[in-house]
């Protein structure tokens, strides 16, 4: 099979339109853990998995923060993370980098870029604390009788982000308190503002908190109390909220058990792909950006290197062009054209065949017979510019299944570019699902793609269990052309049709088999090719050995189930099958080795071997196959 | 039976008798739409076709797609008839039969006018002979020959019989096309061409072709007319591609352990739909130019060159390192960019190397160039059943693959029949896993029953993993709430009664159901047909290529526009404009989108997003919950007043890159640009109404020192002038002023505190001054400049405003100093000069 390598590779540096994701590795993302350590953070609770085991919110939190790095160290590696824990007695010594942080906050990981020492001093951490109770307590103390200003952690996390965080990274700090009120006490009022204040510090330096409220039924959160006052609207009317109180609870205040998830929303810093015009007929225009929602997650990138015996060396990959393996030509001095043909029979061609045998096309010096690279762009683009550009509407029958080749986009408006973006894009949307309608639209999203054809599929906003919000806004679903539509197979076309009763009897099996109310869950099925690679990875980079036997691959079927629901349903119907009329029409076991090895190739399996082999084969073809 | 693709021998045979070389005009179409007129031969026309062609092979590229040309009414003779039995005269084999290359075009290029009389019937039994002879019993190839000839000319009628017993037998197809000139073309029915001038020959001649080709085979003879056939060269025309058929087991439940409950059903599977891109194009350089050494030379001596070599490029990669050790750092972003050196490289083979994978900040090694893989098991697995309704379109990763029952085998066909026909009445879809092979990695997906007259088969679509879905948040659109929690019902973000309205009739009044051609029944189906829907840049692509390939000089003949078949789909259709236009304007009007101005300023990538000096009352609702709303009349335009700030950084961005690729922070420099706005505004009616800022509001507990820093940035001023007043720190004040101003001033929303930092440099200037800290000042000014206006992000508004200040904040000169008792190397033209000599080279954003 072919290697990882050749089915990733880009056949042609030209063609823009693979590289969709490029982007995503080209940005880095930073993020700083700001955990509370107050008492209740620590005070001891029953673990929700397993039984007599306790566990803390300070734990979890670490736990969740475990998870987010050894994820991130595979989807972003060139990352950074850190973690900061307040209302802690522990100081940073002198030597540290955090020794100058305000009192009450504790750099654990200074940022940096995520490597397996960090993740794995966490993990020892985190596991030390599961056998000791008390060891986090004793490793990072609570705060006695009060709690460290608000305002002093941002200013730390602004100080830990600066000493830590590339410039034009995103910056993010997650916030993971379960403190509603950490300044009731008298003067909190001061408090207060200076946590306003220096919060309008931290945004101003790039970086964007976000709120992790943990909220139990014996201390419930409430977010008016001290945070609405003191976070950035932004970050409470982000997010929808159903039932119309104040703040996104949802989303912004969680049961510990789904902090993980909630983290795992914003595990990738939101970025758009596009920013375009969407126009909607001749002068009516709105702005849009689009989102790659969905887009292949592939293994991670790697280097090549050059064991030196004392070190390895990075060798750099460089890509040269030259003409018959001469001199390097440089980049500004090439132009495009036709390819010449391939030489067959060099005799022939006389003397455009010179003494290597490369191929040159000869014109007179003043003519021109080649293109720029400007001029092949443009041949791509017609002459487009980047925008949607609405043709109008159609029932959502029209919309076939069979007509994709490529992964969708999202898209949603963007008040920024033109305004009234939202009010417009939002009554298309609901005008359409009103309607059961679907738009088809011509898109070029980018400068350097193609024009394609799209389906407009509206989506409504919706929530769901779990706090995951369906946003509203447009699926951009790319329709082939002509040109990717492929023929179907004659041979296939003229088929033997089962009879009604045996109809019924795969009925029986199918609809035991189906989740009446079910979709595809994307969610229940990772990557299992990727997971392996992944889980290798890092056990690699853990020094430790990986186990194969441990690993699951969650794609396949539950048979278990699948037996038990429907197992005596699937031999009825088999029973039936071979009673019926084409099973006497099975071609028989051909004779002849020749025959024999036709047969099996037809069914997919080794030809290889004498004739008794092939003979073996044969039968046990048939013993297997109904 | 179907035509194999290649396999083919295609014979040109030309007429190049004197007649051809009339002159005739043809008009050349420009891409701007206006038409050229060219003047060209009637040979040279012809020529085109036989050009495009043969591109047309070798744009297709197959090595048995091959061609030769003959040419007629040549002086000399060389043909393999002559030789074997002599007459046959004038006709010449030219390119003998082989895969063209562009070698073949420069050479029919060369192909001129002549001065004997050609006999296209000559020329046809060499053709014939030709080809017979290169083919040998090669049966299965199929065998073309197209003549051009402007039928100008008398025809010596024997042998034709024989001739066409012999095409028939070995089923040649023939082209006959004549070379389009005024007065001498042959009649083209379908072409709307009918000529009235003949000459006699001519017409006898054209009789003659028809006879010829009516006796030959059905569809094995066409005469037409050179204009239509170029035509029709550059038409978009999709060859349909048949997929290879894959075998595969269709699989439901565990075959190994519960094999009498399980199923088993041999499939074959195709594509059905397949990506298509345009074809790439090579690279070439000029060769002896390749190096850009070569530049420099004096250009008087291209005169002399008559003719420019230019020659295909190949690509090669290469493996280098560095043995010194002194690799690149991987933040590269973060330190300055050095000036390339030539540093010693060493190439290396790709065998020595050893691939790592990243993992963090480190690369693990792994020598055998990847982990072992996971075990899996050639199949489609089938894993369960849902309802088709609940299908996601948007989740379809790509390309779409049809299942067939195995063809040979009739049980097969019935077992997936019944399977496909449950589901198709039930209306339900099932997951499926799709391994290609054994050890394949696995890819999930939906299988979608279909059936279609005689067969019932599937179709599949891979759907995301986990990993390959993205759970972005938004914000909703319609449910806006202000800071006490109350729902907002008006607002410019939420569309009104009014125009939800005219959006109801702006939707029905472009319906293109009922807006495409009409069906057998009459009845007008829908508009845009995907089968008829050509992909524009793979045609375009095509078409330059070809022409480039066939012309001697673009500037002369340049590239046609595109043929209006591959623009039919870029406009809505006309009518439904027309029907729509009341509806659109309604709703054109009633929403009243007004593109927010772009700007030029320096993007938030330089760091610099000034905050609005004016007191703005913009409001956005959702941003801004500590205000009060207020809903006026003037709102949307306040809006995007508002808006113009932001847009601006993203248009900068978009200045450099076309898309936008930025975190999604731009909301928040915005609503903190207002909250600025708001605070610094000393007009805030309340304290509660206002957020303090930190310049505004000192908070004891955070002065925004620095570590180790006696002044903070909260508030500088204040705080120098304290040391200064203490008088024991003064050179450390000094220098953390500096410190702070050069750090508040290259700080992202600076702007609001230009005025503050210019107080600052005064009072620093003075204390410096007085206090015999010249040197300081004399240093930190022009590192400022250089900070401001060459650094990125730097400050240049920040340098405009000082500047305007002029000499009272520029360099401490010798005179003043001496004034003071002090010392300074600084003449005064120099102190005078700092300033002058800056031009704003951006357009700055002053308010």
């Amino acid at each position: 099979m072919a290697s990882y390598e050749d089915w990733n590779r880009i056949d042609d540096e030209d063609d823009e339109e693979l590289q969709d994701s490029s982007w995503y590795e080209g940005k880095k993302d930073v993020i700083l853990f700001a955990i509370d350590c107050s008492e209740s953070m620590h005070e001891p609770r029953d673990d929700p998995e397993y039984e007599d085991v306790k566990t803390c919110h300070v734990l979890r939190a670490l736990e969740a923060a475990m998870q987010i790095q050894k994820r991130k160290v595979i989807v972003g590696p060139s990352d950074s993370v850190g973690i900061m824990m307040f209302n802690t007695t522990r100081r940073n010594d002198a030597t540290d980098q955090g020794s100058e942080i305000k009192k009450g906050n504790f750099v654990f990981q200074a940022i940096s870029t995520i490597n397996s020492p960090k993740v794995q001093e966490l993990i020892q951490l985190i596991d030390t604390a599961r056998q000791e109770p008390d060891f986090l307590r004793e490793t990072f103390p609570p705060l006695q009788g009060s709690r460290v200003p608000m305002g002093d952690v941002f200013t730390s996390c602004n100080w830990i982000m600066r000493d830590g965080a590339p410039k034009t990274a995103t910056k993010r700090v997650f916030l993971i308190t379960n403190e509603d009120n950490p300044h009731s006490v008298p003067g909190g009022d001061r408090l207060l503002t200076s946590a306003r204040t220096t919060l309008i510090d931290l945004t101003q330096a790039g970086i964007v908190v976000e709120p992790f409220f943990i909220s139990s039924e014996e201390k419930p959160f409430d977010v008016s109390r001290f945070y609405s006052s003191v976070l950035l609207p932004t970050n409470l009317v982000e997010d929808d909220e159903e039932d119309g109180t104040l703040l996104p609870e949802a989303v912004s205040i969680t049961r510990m058990e789904d902090l993980l998830s909630q983290m795992r929303f914003r595990e990738v810093p939101k970025r758009a792909l596009f920013s375009i015009p969407f126009e909607l007929a001749e002068n009516f225009v709105i702005g849009v950006k689009g989102y790659g929602l969905v887009t292949e997650q592939k293994k991670g990138s790697y280097k090549y290197f050059v064991d030196l015996g004392d070190r390895m060396e990075v060798a750099e990959s460089r890509t040269v062009y030259s003409y018959q393996g001469g001199k390097q030509v440089d980049r500004s001095k090439i132009v495009y054209g036709m390819g010449l043909g391939e030489v067959v029979g060099g005799d022939k061609t006389e003397d455009h065949v010179d003494d290597q045998g490369g191929v040159t096309r000869t014109t007179s010096a003043n003519s021109r017979v080649f293109y720029t690279a400007d001029e092949m762009k443009s041949f791509r683009t017609l002459g487009l510019e980047p925008k949607i550009k609405l043709l109008g509407f159609k029932s959502r029958k029209e919309l076939k299944f069979e007509h994709n080749v490529k992964h969708s986009f999202f898209i949603y408006p963007d008040e920024m570019t033109y305004s009234g973006s939202k009010r417009t894009f939002s009554a298309l949307l609901k005008t359409m699902i009103k309607k059961k309608r679907i738009a088809l639209a011509l898109a070029l999203t980018r400068r350097n793609a193609s024009p394609v054809f799209c389906t407009l599929v509206p989506q409504a906003e919706k929530s769901e269990e779990g706090g995951w919000n369906e946003p509203a806004g447009f699926h951009l679903v790319p329709l082939p052309y002509a040109d990717d539509m492929r023929a179907t197979p004659d041979q296939c076309l003229n088929a033997a049709r089962a009879p009604d009763e045996l109809k019924d009897k795969a009925r029986q099996f199918v609809e035991k088999l189906t989740v009446k109310n079910g979709s595809y869950p994307p969610d229940s099925y990772p990557n299992p090719a990727l997971a392996f690679h992944n889980a290798q990875l890092e056990a690699s980079a853990f020094r430790e050995e990986f186990d194969p036997e441990n690993f699951e691959d969650l794609t396949l079927p539950t048979y278990e189930s699948l037996h038990k629901r429907a197992g005596h349903l699937i031999k009825d119907w088999k029973q039936a099958l071979l009673e019926d009329e084409s099973a006497t029409l099975v071609v028989e076991p051909p004779a002849g080795s020749r025959r024999k090895a036709e047969f099996l190739k037809s069914k997919g399996e080794p030809v290889a071997g004498n004739k008794a082999v092939l003979v073996d084969r044969v039968g046990s073809w048939f013993d297997t196959h109904i | 039976m179907t035509e194999r693709a290649g396999y083919t021998v295609t014979m040109f045979l030309v007429d190049v008798s004197p007649s051809t070389g009339k002159l005739r005009e043809v008009d050349v179409p420009l891409p701007n739409g206006e038409v050229q007129i060219v003047e060209m031969t009637n040979l040279e026309w012809a020529l085109q076709y036989v050009k495009l062609k043969v591109q047309e092979m070798i744009y297709n590229g197959r090595k048995t797609d091959q061609c030769g040309v003959i040419l007629f009414g040549t002086q000399e003779t060389s043909n393999i008839v002559n030789r074997k039995d002599g007459g046959y005269e004038h006709v010449y084999e030219f390119v003998p039969i082989g895969t063209p290359t562009a070698a073949t075009i420069a050479k029919i290029n060369s192909i001129c006018p002549a001065e004997e009389i050609g006999d296209p019937v000559d020329a046809l039994i060499v053709g014939v002979e030709t080809q017979d002879r290169y083919l040998g019993n090669k049966k299965t190839w199929t065998r073309k020959i197209v003549m051009l000839t402007d039928g100008e000319n008398p025809i010596e009628l024997e042998d034709w019989e024989v001739a066409i017993d012999k095409m028939n037998d070995l089923k040649i197809k023939l082209t006959v096309v004549s070379q389009p000139s005024r007065g001498i073309d042959f009649d083209d029915a379908d072409f709307g061409y009918k000529e009235e001038d003949k000459s006699t020959i001519k017409r006898a001649n054209e009789e003659f072709f028809h006879t010829f080709v009516d006796r030959l085979d059905p569809d094995l003879g066409i005469v037409g007319n050179c204009a239509f056939a170029i035509e029709e060269v550059s038409r978009p025309e999709v060859k349909q591609t048949k997929s290879a058929l894959m075998a595969n087991v269709l699989r439901l439940g565990d075959v190994e352990n519960h094999p009498e409950e399980a199923i088993e059903i041999v499939v074959k599977t195709s594509k059905c739909t397949a990506f298509a891109r345009p074809k790439s194009f090579k690279k070439f350089a000029r060769l002896g130019d390749e190096d850009e050494d070569i530049i420099m030379r004096n250009t008087d001596d291209d005169v002399d060159e008559l003719t420019a070599n230019y020659g295909q490029l190949s690509m090669q990669t290469q493996y280098v390192y560095d043995p010194s050790g002194a690799h690149e750092d991987d933040d590269g972003e973060v330190k300055e960019e050095e000036p390339e050196q030539k540093k010693e490289l060493v190439e290396i083979d790709k065998e020595d190397l050893v691939r790592g994978y990243k993992y963090g900040s480190s690369y693990v090694p792994v020598p055998d160039g990847n982990f072992p893989k996971l075990e899996t098991k050639k199949g489609i697995e089938i894993c369960g059943f849902f309802p088709e309704k609940n299908l996601r379109p948007e989740l379809s990763m790509g390309e779409v693959h049809y299942v067939w029952a195995d063809p040979a085998s009739p049980l097969q066909q019935v077992a997936m029949s019944s399977i496909a026909e449950a589901m198709y009445v039930r209306l339900l879809v099932a997951i499926a896993r799709w391994v290609t092979k054994d050890g394949a990695e696995p890819k999930m997906g939906i299988l979608k029953p279909e059936t279609h007259g005689t067969v019932a088969y599937f179709t599949w679509v891979q759907m995301p993993f986990a990993d390959d879905i993205r759970k972005y948040t938004f914000p909703s659109l319609d449910k806006l709430f202000n800071h006490k929690g109350e729902v907002v019902t008006k607002h410019p973000y939420i569309a009104t009664d009014e125009q939800m309205s005219a959006m109801d009739d702006f939707v029905d009044a472009l319906d293109l159901m009922d807006a495409g051609e009409k069906d057998e029944e009459e009845d007008r189906k829908p508009w845009y047909d995907i089968t008829l829907s050509y992909n524009p840049a793979i045609h375009r692509v095509k078409q330059a290529l070809f022409h480039a390939a066939i012309v001697q000089d673009l500037n002369r003949q340049p590239l046609p526009p595109p043929h209006p078949e591959l623009l039919k789909y870029f406009n809505a259709p006309r009518k439904v404009v027309k029907r729509a236009r009341g509806a659109i304007e309604a709703a054109r009007t009633a929403f009243n989108v007004k593109e927010v101005p772009k700007r030029v300023v320096r993007g938030r990538r330089d760091g610099h997003v000034r905050a609005r000096d004016d007191g703005d009352d913009a409001l956005l609702l959702d941003k801004q919950p500590n205000k009060r709303i207020k809903l006026s009349k003037t709102q949307s335009q306040v809006l995007s007043r508002t808006q113009a700030d932001a847009s601006a950084k993203s248009q900068q961005k978009n200045v450099t890159d076309d898309s936008e690729t930025e975190p999604e922070d731009d909301e928040q420099d915005l609503l903190l640009n207002q909250k600025f706005k708001g605070s610094s505004r000393p007009s805030s009616p309340t304290d509660e109404d206002r957020l303090p800022t930190p310049s505004q509001t000192p908070v004891p507990n955070d002065d925004g020192r620095a570590p180790g820093r006696i002044i903070g940035t909260v508030a500088p001023l204040t705080d120098f002038n304290k040391n200064i007043a203490h008088g024991d720190l003064v050179t450390k004040a000094v220098e953390d002023l500096a410190f702070v101003i050069r750090t508040v001033v290259l700080r992202p929303f600076s702007a609001s505190r230009v005025d503050e930092m210019l107080e600052c440099m005064q009072a620093l200037r003075k204390v410096c001054l007085e206090e015999d800290e010249i040197d300081a000042w004399n240093e930190f000014l022009p590192d400022l400049r250089r900070a401001c206006l060459d650094d990125d992000p730097g400050n240049e508004f920040f340098w405009t405003k000082l500047a305007a200040l002029g000499r009272s904040v520029s360099l401490i000169s010798k005179s003043e100093a001496a004034q003071q008792g002090g010392k300074s190397d600084i003449s005064d033209a120099d102190a005078e000069q700092l300033y002058s000599t800056f031009v704003p080279s951006r357009t700055v954003l002053v308010n």
